[in-house]
């Protein structure tokens, strides 16, 4: 896969992913303006079982299967976080 | 010597082994010896902001190790605590706070708005931000608690929507910890994680337990990232996991955590919510060496049976026997005991049976029954058992409404006050859906006032800025009318079984 492919891919698992997070997390705070590097714990946009979800959601929809001990702060708690654990699920 | 008191049992553990580790924290390790010392320390804090024994102070934590300081301290103080959700909202906690006449309340940082407005409506009761600056030497400590002296005021969603707060004395906290301890064979080479709120009796006990035994309580925020679990089970050499249905569904679908060996582990606990079948399969396939203890309690008296983990394979239905020291029974409805198979209200006998609903006699009234002797009163569970042959006990359903949620509870009522409090809002009825994360997912069906629509996020948020977590619908469906009963009532069991209907098969 070529940079410019990554890119654009990278480009539109961002999209899908806060696409998903804002229909199902962000309902109680309309006004927070969410950054991709916002931790989404400390925040308050997904709690435990949100991850749960959130988690799920990524498998499925991006065809990667998720280890038990891959469900960490670094890999799953920002957006930016995620997109890189995405790419390197799907590089691998 | 036996501890006659929660705190009593911490000093002994600290003066025989003060460097052990007592609670283990976001990677910090905070041993007896120094949490024995910070309980007196905030004591003495405590009587100087004026709090005497048989006060009772509110803690608005989330899990931490200054919350097992504050709880240690309240009681070192000669005071009663309530642990209460740290997502509590103001009027919920403005309410808690007036009923307990709370005398002074204790919350994070983050937390330092809401409760100062609760305290406020509640009368002034002041308010630390930071336990730790309560800390001092500078003062005599304070008496000591009796052991029939309040020990917690657990507040618990109540029928009516308001909490009621349940009350526990030192003997009937020491007791039920101990019945529990005796079964779980807990001893101080256990290390047990902790991902339950503190503020749920279940959680809170791990750490009362875990005292008492001079084990190591490793506590977590949350389970929210499992990743983390998985690497506290295994570094930790975690020996017990007390979990919900929730915690378990979501473990047992992690992929590889079957194949890791946890050695250590040797117990697995779950309340809060029955598992089903094919989740107890689940668990036992993750964790192959741990046994699984299947329980059933209710705050108002912690924990009323047990399933011992050899019974499982023949009954995997049954949350068991009466724990120990204890006996409970279903009811006949003429007070006798009914005949295997019969079904009826679960009745509980035994010193861990709570004191009654504070400041509640009606309430009280409506639980605890005339007893065997004059000074005895026996639990009315509210809840509909059948007994098999042999006497293992099986939970039938609820006589009430009541949802689990996570494995907390949900009060309809609660909710429905707050979805009929918007303006757009004419009829509202909250109904339990299963769910396999949840174990029952809150459902939200509203009709709108004439002229007006409902918008259902917006109507979410509503709930959301007046509602703990666990108490915010995850659904909302908007009808035109809801379907009433021939009563004229809202027919609740229509609504279940559409929502029902919806689900993937």
């Amino acid at each position: 896969m070529s940079e410019e492919q990554i890119l654009v891919q990278n480009g539109s698992v961002r999209r899908e992913l806060r696409g998903f997070i804002e229909e199902n997390f962000l309902y109680l705070e309309p006004e927070l303006e969410l950054s991709d590097s916002d931790d989404l714990l400390a925040l308050g946009v997904v709690d435990s079982l949100g991850f749960v979800e959130l988690v799920e959601e990524v498998q499925a929809r991006f065809g990667i299967a998720v280890d038990d001990i891959e469900i960490t702060e670094e890999n799953f708690g920002s957006i930016d976080g995620i997109v890189a654990f995405v790419d390197r699920k799907q590089a691998a | 010597m036996s501890a006659r008191t929660i705190g009593e049992d911490l000093r002994a553990v600290a003066a025989a082994e003060p460097d052990r580790v007592a609670v283990v924290a976001e990677d910090s390790r905070l041993t007896y010896g120094r949490l024995d010392e910070l309980a007196d320390r905030v004591a003495i804090g405590l009587r100087k902001l004026g709090v005497a024994r048989g006060d009772r102070v509110a803690l608005v934590m989330a899990n931490s190790e200054q919350l097992a300081i504050a709880i240690y301290g309240v009681q070192r103080a000669g005071a009663a605590y309530s642990p209460l959700n740290p997502t509590i909202k103001r009027d919920k906690l403005g309410y808690v706070l007036a009923n307990a006449e709370a005398a002074a309340v204790i919350c994070d940082e983050d937390r330092g708005e809401v409760a100062g407005a609760a305290a406020e409506m509640a009368g002034g009761a002041p308010v630390i931000t930071d336990v730790l600056a309560l800390a001092t030497d500078d003062g005599e400590p304070p008496a000591p608690a009796l052991d029939v002296d309040l020990s917690a005021l657990i507040y618990t969603s109540g029928s009516t929507g308001d909490p009621k707060g349940v009350t526990l004395t030192h003997r009937n906290v020491i007791f039920a910890a101990d019945s529990i301890i005796e079964y779980l064979e807990m001893d101080a080479r256990d290390r047990i994680l902790c991902v339950l709120p503190l503020s749920f009796d279940y959680g809170l006990y791990q750490l009362l337990m875990s005292v008492r035994v001079g084990a190591t309580l490793v506590l977590e925020r949350g389970f929210a990232f499992p990743g983390r679990m998985v690497r506290l089970l295994e570094e930790e050499r975690i020996t017990g996991l007390p979990g919900v249905p929730t915690v378990f569904q979501v473990l047992s679908s992690l992929r590889g955590l079957s194949e890791r060996e946890l050695p250590d582990l040797r117990f697995l606990t779950n309340t809060g919510a029955a598992l089903p079948a094919g989740l107890i399969d689940a668990i036992q396939r993750t964790f192959p060496r741990a046994r699984l203890h299947s329980m059933y309690g209710l705050t108002e008296c912690k924990r009323v049976t047990h399933l011992p983990p050899g019974q499982l394979a023949s009954r995997p239905g049954s949350v068991g026997i009466p724990i120990p020291g204890t006996d409970a029974w279903v009811d006949d409805g003429d007070g006798g005991r009914a005949a295997p198979g019969e079904v009826g209200e679960l009745m509980v006998r035994g010193s861990h049976v709570m004191q009654g609903y504070w400041g509640d006699p009606d309430g009280t009234a409506e639980r605890l029954r005339p007893g065997r002797w004059p000074w005895e009163r026996i639990l009315a569970t509210g809840d509909l058992f059948r007994a098999d042959d042999e006497g293992y006990l099986y939970f039938v359903g609820r006589s009430d409404e009541l949802i689990k949620s996570r494995g907390e509870k949900v009060m309809p009522r609660e909710v429905e006050d707050v979805l009929l409090s918007s303006p757009d809002v004419r009829q509202a009825a909250v109904v339990g859906v299963p769910n396999r994360l949840l174990g029952e997912a809150v459902h939200a069906h509203v009709s709108p006032e004439p002229g007006q629509s409902i918008d259902a996020a917006e109507l979410r948020r509503h709930c959301g800025a007046h509602l703990e977590d666990h108490l915010v619908p995850q659904v909302v469906v908007v009808h035109d009318d809801l379907p009433l009963t021939s009563n004229g009532k809202i027919d609740k069991r229509a609504l279940a079984s559409e929502a029902r209907s919806l689900l993937p098969a």
